[in-house]
Parts: C-alpha cells; sequence; structure tokens
C-alpha cells in the first residue's frame, strides 16, 4: 500500500482499483478537458519546459548544484504530484504512474476502463528514439482528446479499441518485454495504461537516473523458486532493470530485489514455474519500498 | 516514501567534468537542410537516449507538425558516456562533444 492507496483507493484497494478515479463524473468535476487538451497539444515539450527560470536541459548537472538543485528538486518533486486547483497542462503537472503485471491490467481494461478505449503512438519512444510504435492504450476523456490530434493516431491500425482486443494489445505488449504501467493524468484521474522500455521511458530516466518518484514500483515483487530454476538464462535478457542475474558457479539465476519494480515481465521467458509474484508486503523488508 | 537512493558521500566532492554536447541548429533543425525527424540517426545511436526530439519552445506554438520547428536536444547530457557514436553517425556533423 503506498501513500496514493491511502489518499485515492477505497478501503484497503489499491488506488489504480477504485472504480471512481475512472469515472467520467471524476473528469467532469475536475473540468479536464481543457488541462487534457492543453498538455497533449503541447507534449513534445514537457520536458525541456523550464522550471524555475532554468531550462531542463542537462537536468543532471542542474540538480547536482549546491543549493539550488535542491531547491530544483523539490519544486520538481512538487509539480508530479500536484493536487492543486491551479495545474497546467502545459507541464504535465500531477502525472505520474505505477508499474503493473498483467492480471492488474487486465482487470483494469476488462472492468474498470471508462469508454472509449483507443491505441495511440507512444511518444516517449517517438521523441527518445524516432521511432513511432502504437503501444499506449487510453481510456476517458483523454481519448477524445487524442482523437483530435492526428500526430497521435495509428495510421495501420484501427483507433478505437473494444475492451478484448484492448486487452489482447495489452498482452502482446506485454510479451513482447514491455512493462505495464498505469497513469493518473493528473491526480486522481485514471486515463492511460503505458507499455514502457527502460532506457526510452521518460519516467524510468527520471527515476533511475534522477531519483523521482514519478513510476512507482509494482505492488508486487517477483518471487524465484530456486528448486525450479534450472538456470537456463532465458529470464535475464527479458529483465529491463537489470534484476535478474546469472550465477555460473551456482547454475542459476539470482534476483537483485533492489532493482526489481515487479513488472512480472520475465515470467513469459520461464518455462519450468520458477518465478512467480508475490504482493510487496509479503515479501521481508520490501513492504513500502516503492 | 522510505525510497533513497545511496550517494556516495565523500568529504571532498571529486568534480566531475561536464560533458558539452552542442548541436548546430544550423545545419539540423529550424534553419538547416535535413529535417531532424527524418534523419534520428543519433536517437538510434545513443545507448543511454540522451537526445530527445521535440518541437522548438522559442517560436510560438501554434503547429506543432511544422517541420521548421523540431530540433534535437542533448536533454540529459549527465548520462553522457562520451563514447562519440553519435559524432561519428551524424551525417552533417552537427554534433560536437567537449569536456
Amino acid at each position: 500500500m503506498c501513500k496514493w492507496c491511502f489518499s485515492h483507493g477505497t478501503n484497503g484497494e489499491k488506488w489504480y482499483m477504485n472504480a471512481k478515479n475512472y469515472s467520467n463524473q471524476l473528469a467532469d468535476e475536475m473540468n479536464l478537458k481543457e488541462y487534457l487538451t492543453e498538455q497533449w497539444q503541447n507534449y513534445e515539450q514537457v520536458y525541456i519546459r523550464k522550471v524555475m527560470g532554468f531550462s531542463s536541459k542537462d537536468l543532471g548537472y542542474k540538480l547536482k548544484m549546491p543549493i539550488i538543485g535542491r531547491v530544483l528538486r523539490n519544486k520538481l518533486d512538487n509539480m508530479i504530484h500536484s493536487e492543486k486547483k491551479n495545474r497546467k497542462g502545459i507541464r504535465a503537472d500531477g502525472h505520474f504512474g505505477q508499474v503493473i503485471p498483467l492480471e492488474d491490467g487486465k482487470i483494469i481494461l476488462s472492468e474498470l476502463a471508462a469508454e472509449p478505449i483507443i491505441c495511440n503512438y507512444c511518444m516517449c519512444r517517438w521523441q527518445r528514439r524516432g521511432e513511432k510504435e502504437a503501444v499506449c492504450i487510453n481510456f476517458g476523456a483523454l481519448s477524445e482528446v487524442i482523437e483530435k490530434l492526428p500526430r497521435f493516431i495509428p495510421k495501420d491500425r484501427p483507433v478505437r479499441l473494444d475492451r478484448e482486443a484492448a486487452i489482447k494489445q495489452l498482452e502482446e505488449n506485454n510479451k513482447k518485454g514491455y512493462i505495464a504501467s498505469v497513469w493518473f493524468q493528473p491526480v486522481p484521474y485514471i486515463n492511460a495504461i503505458c507499455s514502457c522500455e527502460n532506457p526510452e521511458c521518460g519516467a524510468f530516466t527520471l527515476r533511475n537516473s534522477f531519483d523521482f518518484d514519478i513510476m512507482y514500483k509494482a505492488e508486487y515483487i517477483i518471487n524465484l523458486n530456486q528448486d525450479n530454476c534450472q538456470g537456463c538464462r532465458s529470464c535475464v535478457s527479458w529483465c529491463q532493470m537489470g534484476a535478474l542475474k546469472y550465477i555460473p558457479s551456482m547454475k542459476r539465476v539470482v534476483v537483485i530485489t533492489d532493482k526489481c519494480v515487479g513488472c512480472g515481465v520475465c515470467r513469459h521467458a520461464c518455462k519450468n514455474d520458477a518465478l512467480s509474484l508475490i504482493p510487496r508486503e509479503e515479501f521481508p523488508g520490501y513492504d513500502g519500498k516503492y | 516514501m522510505g525510497r533513497k537512493v545511496q550517494t556516495q558521500k565523500l568529504k571532498k566532492p571529486i568534480k566531475e567534468k561536464r560533458t558539452r554536447i552542442r548541436i548546430d541548429y544550423s545545419i539540423c533543425g529550424e534553419d538547416g537542410k535535413i529535417d531532424p525527424r527524418d534523419c534520428c540517426k543519433c536517437l538510434k545511436v545513443c545507448d543511454p537516449a540522451v537526445f530527445m526530439l521535440h518541437s522548438a519552445l522559442d517560436l510560438k506554438y501554434k503547429d506543432p507538425n511544422d517541420p521548421q520547428r523540431w530540433r534535437i536536444n542533448p536533454q540529459w547530457g549527465s548520462l553522457c558516456t562520451r563514447c562519440l557514436k553519435c559524432v561519428e553517425i551524424c551525417p552533417e556533423q552537427a554534433i560536437t562533444i567537449k569536456w
């Protein structure tokens, strides 16, 4: 249970399992159309926008500056987790997410997500690798906004998906090795499931290299059954985070639990049922470490 | 939220030299011959994905698909490993790296 589960979940459930966070009623209440239009019209500029008069180019060096760096970090942290009324879509205030395993993604898409569901180009891959790949699944108020912006719309496939097609799409992405994640946009309205890769994803870069809480680890963690592991190493190449490691002397794989985000992608590679997801709070020492 | 990356605390921090990546926008960008969106070679060759493709900020944002307005920016310069692959691959020699 993370902080956001307590503030935006319902009694003991995770935040993304709360049906209220997906409702059209909430979108109307928060007057989201304006925010989302502004955000997605200027989406390519989010990362280079000025913060406190500093351009966020070479952010890593700026965060290392003695006093300014700390103030800047604080400011950015507040921006990411902002729940204020004067949020600006242009800076994507209050936009952060969490890794989810495929099972949770299926529950979201089959029961919770608001219609219409669409599939559009991933902007992280486009901006950082020049590749357009339609892997993002958006729903609710956001899909109506994106449909009007032609540069996000995939050309070779239908934009709107029904629930079954969306689940199939998510499963396909997950089996390719992409990490599924669910997104607040802005808090507490949930309207996207992304399929991320590690260095390309903007959130993973900010998390891993600059230590911002923009992408939380999943509520689960991987557990390796040592008796079942045959040491075939097929899972090692699947882990985007480098959390699995082959030890030649023991002829098996070990998990570096600090790095594991709990996406469960490695399970697709294992033929011997050695890998399984367990809830994070049951894993000794990792309760509350997101 | 209970997560803190342990950073090495030394008494005297070793001063890292900053990697300065510069892209000549008169070659690749607003006034240049090439549209950065067609080329994207530096984006693909970079392992830590330092570069970022974006529509330019300082011009007024009206048509985000205007080819004159796209730029490549060394956004995460601190992640650069100084392998110089981007300098080699750039067809117009628009990238210079100094440290």
